[in-house]
């Protein structure tokens, strides 16, 4: 039951982050979507994921506040009441097919055949390795287009 | 299965959102919707002795995901730096506009 209202969470909240006008509003709701599906991870056991996505979701979210802070126009009219309200009752309605296959949570307290730095460092060692050289890439990549836009606006 | 449901909405609300909202803050969250979406299957569609090595693959997947918003994040300020708005539609006809002074 516990699941199924988590589940119920993240959809509505999901629903609602790309329904409500105000840029502030809907990062709130992304962040509920994140925490619910954190919630979701502890409760299969994957402790290890749901930090990662906290942590994860925690410095979006930090960015995502400061850009929709500055960069969003203030919408002209508020939403309506009522149609936050269908918008719920939508999120209910997508949720009716969990109603008759409903989640089965795995125990939290199962021996593991892998612990997870084995699984990352021995298992997935050439992708760790790849995925930074990845990051690297983008973020230099970033760091030249900014450092090029500055460039041509000196010019 | 039934994860597989959940994982299938969250991807359906980020298309949708994706298709239809212009504003590149909203863009953003819809990527990040679905990329939710599509990473919380390694976890979830793992037996619970490799769920290990399902958090190693979803640790890859967030990497990736945060590239991806790293670089729309870095599209944003330079759209909104230089043209002032972060409207798709607007963008657009300021591109055209501007493609058109130039041809004349």
């Amino acid at each position: 039951m516990i699941t199924e209202l988590i589940a119920f969470g993240i959809i509505l909240s999901a629903c609602l982050s790309i329904y409500l006008d105000e840029a502030i509003y809907s990062i709130a709701s992304l962040a509920c979507t994140i925490v619910f599906l954190a919630l979701i991870y502890a409760l299969n056991g994957a402790f290890y994921a749901a930090i990662f996505q906290l942590a994860l979701g925690a410095g979006t979210l930090a960015v995502l506040f400061l850009a929709g802070e500055v960069l969003s126009e203030k919408p002209s009219r508020e939403k309506p009441l009522k149609n936050i309200i269908f918008v719920s009752a939508l999120a209910l309605l997508s949720l009716l097919p969990l109603i008759f296959f409903p989640i089965t949570v795995m125990p939290a307290n199962f021996s593991s055949d892998i612990a997870f730095g084995s699984a990352l460092w021995d298992l997935r060692s050439i992708d760790v390795i790849l995925q930074g050289l990845v990051i690297l890439t983008v973020s230099l990549g970033i760091v030249i287009i900014l450092h090029e836009r500055e460039g041509g606006e000196k010019r | 299965m039934n994860y597989m449901i959940l994982s299938a909405t969250l991807l359906a609300i980020g298309i949708y959102s994706l298709l239809s909202k212009h504003h590149l803050v909203k863009i953003l969250i819809s990527i990040e919707l679905i990329a939710m979406g599509a990473s919380m299957n390694f976890v979830l569609l793992t037996s619970p002795s490799n769920i290990a090595l399902g958090e190693a693959l979803l640790l890859l997947a967030f990497s990736t995901d945060t590239c991806v918003t790293a670089i729309i994040l870095a599209l944003l300020i330079i759209a909104a730096k230089k043209y002032g708005t972060c409207d798709l539609r607007k963008l657009a006809e300021i591109a055209e506009s501007e493609q058109d002074e130039n041809d004349d």
